[in-house]
């Protein structure tokens, strides 16, 4: 783009600020140019999902469902066997607590594996790679995989959860070991510190509080998905959730949804708690 | 003397400070065993030999035919990941914009009284709290199958995260132009869309695409359920096609790497 030659502005003319936006520059025809592609979009989206509306009857079906939703299983909401509210979402927390656990274990090895201040530039890469592998591959689709290793149940989603988070806390986990500071590893070097004492004195305090405010945040990420993981049979909440709302029977969803919306809360305050104190 | 204080030259006595690390590796630790609790492994139905041979059916040619026809069926995936595209790019949009005026409701700086910025952000949290699936699902119940009650889905879903993100860039915006605005005569909304919305505009952007990429891969999960886009066909075909499957996976892979390619060189471009 030409760019006019800069005028100098006389701070005192009664002009000044005219003349200054006048310098602004002109972007108006590439910024048209983006409108229309994103209005084209826009457009193309719309029409081409064919979208009809063959709306049912709204009243009744609201009722019915607002209905149901007033009026929760409590039954199923406070029993206390193992196929019951309190027993399964304790279940849907271990799975997404132990899956964590396991994930932030694997995550070391493979975290310091992909740090380019580590590896090195090649070696780093093969773990980029590795990770963004295991980052798309969608999670469903691994518990619909694991649960014909492993068989249908709460195991088949920890493992999953355990593989799955892996791809997210190893790459932000080498992304603090990248962005650490070298100066304590220096001083360490000058004192004459062997390697596992380097690690210990000069990597850990650095990291830790990061590698565990990354797991925490996990977690939090871990507890829902957990529940989605469910539909496909591999334990928690979801499989009853999913019967409910397949047959809309709104009594039971409605309960699964009160004990979803506690978990999820209480998980969330704990954690954001937790992590304010390690930063 | 124990352990813990140190005597230096000049005789002043140093204390180690305490570990603080035992007391929370036992509460994790507590926690660990209680949860294993929940979790029964039946060690007979584990069969770890399956594993490999799936990643194999998956990713090779099913019994009987070649190379050629394992690629000859994701061309087929067209529709779907186009209307997966469409899915993602409208719900995206729609829960985006809606976002953006409860953004500003529960933003502290902006929305200086609590019992305006408090329901709000109470109201955002239980929005967050409903699983996706369970959005689809209802909305199928007013809408039928097809992609209409997908796109319901992601804009209630985008909308709930996209305000959260947002307000928390709202609270870290520089007030300082806004108070200039302020102070000759601009009212809030003025104010608003001339001092904060510029600050936050190339986030909001860049929150946007990202938004899109989640909903791109939470499609699978939508799709599961009957709610259109590309899961259907993984729903179709796990258990006994599994050379379609690793096909949809790898045309997922390649999708969501395109996204990400593109949202690097979008965030390159507004400097975020």
């Amino acid at each position: 783009m030409i760019r006019k030659k800069p005028v100098t502005i006389d701070l005192n003319s009664p002009k000044r600020v005219d003349l200054t936006l006048k310098q602004k520059p002109k972007k108006w025809i590439s910024n048209l140019i983006l409108a229309l592609v994103v209005l084209g979009l826009i457009i193309y989206s719309f029409v081409a999902s064919h979208i009809k509306l063959n709306v049912r009857d709204f009243k009744p079906a609201l009722k019915v469902m607002i209905n149901g939703f007033l009026n929760p299983n409590t039954k199923f909401l406070f029993g206390l066997d193992e196929a019951s509210i309190p027993y399964l979402t304790m279940q849907t927390v271990a799975i997404a607590f132990i899956g964590t656990i396991v994930a932030a274990v694997l995550a070391i090895p493979l975290g310091f594996l992909t740090a380019r201040n580590v590896t090195g530039k090649y070696v780093s890469k093969v773990g980029e790679v590795i990770l963004v592998v295991i980052r798309t591959f969608p999670e469903v689709l691994l518990a619909l995989v694991l649960i014909r290793v492993v068989g249908i149940g709460a195991f088949t989603g920890v493992l999953t959860i355990g593989i799955h988070s892996v791809g997210m806390i190893a790459k932000l986990f080498a992304e603090s070991i990248e962005n650490m500071d070298r100066g304590p590893l220096e001083a360490l070097d000058a004192v004459g510190a062997n390697t596992i004492q380097k690690i210990r004195y000069g990597i850990f305090p650095q990291i830790t509080a990061e590698f565990l405010s990354i797991s925490l945040y996990r977690f939090d990420i871990n507890v829902r998905s957990a529940t989605v993981l469910g539909v496909v049979s591999a334990g928690g909440l979801g499989t009853p959730l999913i019967f409910a709302s397949q047959e809309w029977n709104w009594p039971t969803l409605s309960a699964i949804l009160i004990a979803i919306v506690i978990m999820v809360i209480i998980v969330d305050q704990i954690s954001s708690r937790l992590r304010a104190k390690l930063i | 003397m124990n352990k813990r204080t140190i005597t230096l030259d000049n005789g002043k006595t140093v204390v180690k400070p305490r570990s603080k690390i035992i007391l929370p590796t036992i509460i994790v630790g507590v926690f660990f065993i209680i949860c294993s609790f929940f979790i029964p492994i039946s060690w007979y139905s584990i069969r770890l030999k399956e594993f490999p041979v799936i990643l194999i059916k998956m990713f090779s040619p099913a019994p009987g035919k070649t190379w050629a026809d394992y690629f000859a069926y994701l061309p087929t995936l067209k529709d779907p990941i186009m209307e997966t595209l469409r899915m993602s790019f409208i719900g995206s949009l729609i829960g985006s914009l809606a976002a953006l005026p409860f953004a500003i409701l529960s933003a502290k700086n902006i929305v200086k009284t609590p019992w305006i910025y408090q329901p709000v952000r109470f109201f955002l949290n239980l929005v967050r709290t409903i699983p996706t699936l369970v959005l689809a699902v209802v909305a199928m119940f007013f809408l039928g199958l097809g992609p209409l009650p997908g796109i319901v889905a992601i804009s209630i879903f985008t909308f709930g995260i996209m305000a959260k993100m947002l307000y928390e860039i709202i609270e870290t915006v520089d007030m300082g132009p806004l108070e200039a605005l302020e102070s000759c005569g601009a009212n809030k909304l003025k104010g608003f869309s001339y001092a904060v919305f510029p600050q936050i505009l190339p986030v909001y952007l860049g929150y946007f695409i990202y938004n899109f990429e989640i909903n791109v891969r939470s499609s699978v999960i939508l799709g599961y359920v009957g709610a259109g886009g590309i899961g259907l066909y993984i729903n179709e075909n796990i258990g006994f096609r599994y050379d379609r499957v690793g096909g949809i996976v790898i045309v997922l892979f390649v999708l969501v790497v395109i996204i990400q390619a593109f949202t690097s060189y979008v965030r390159g471009k507004l400097q975020w």
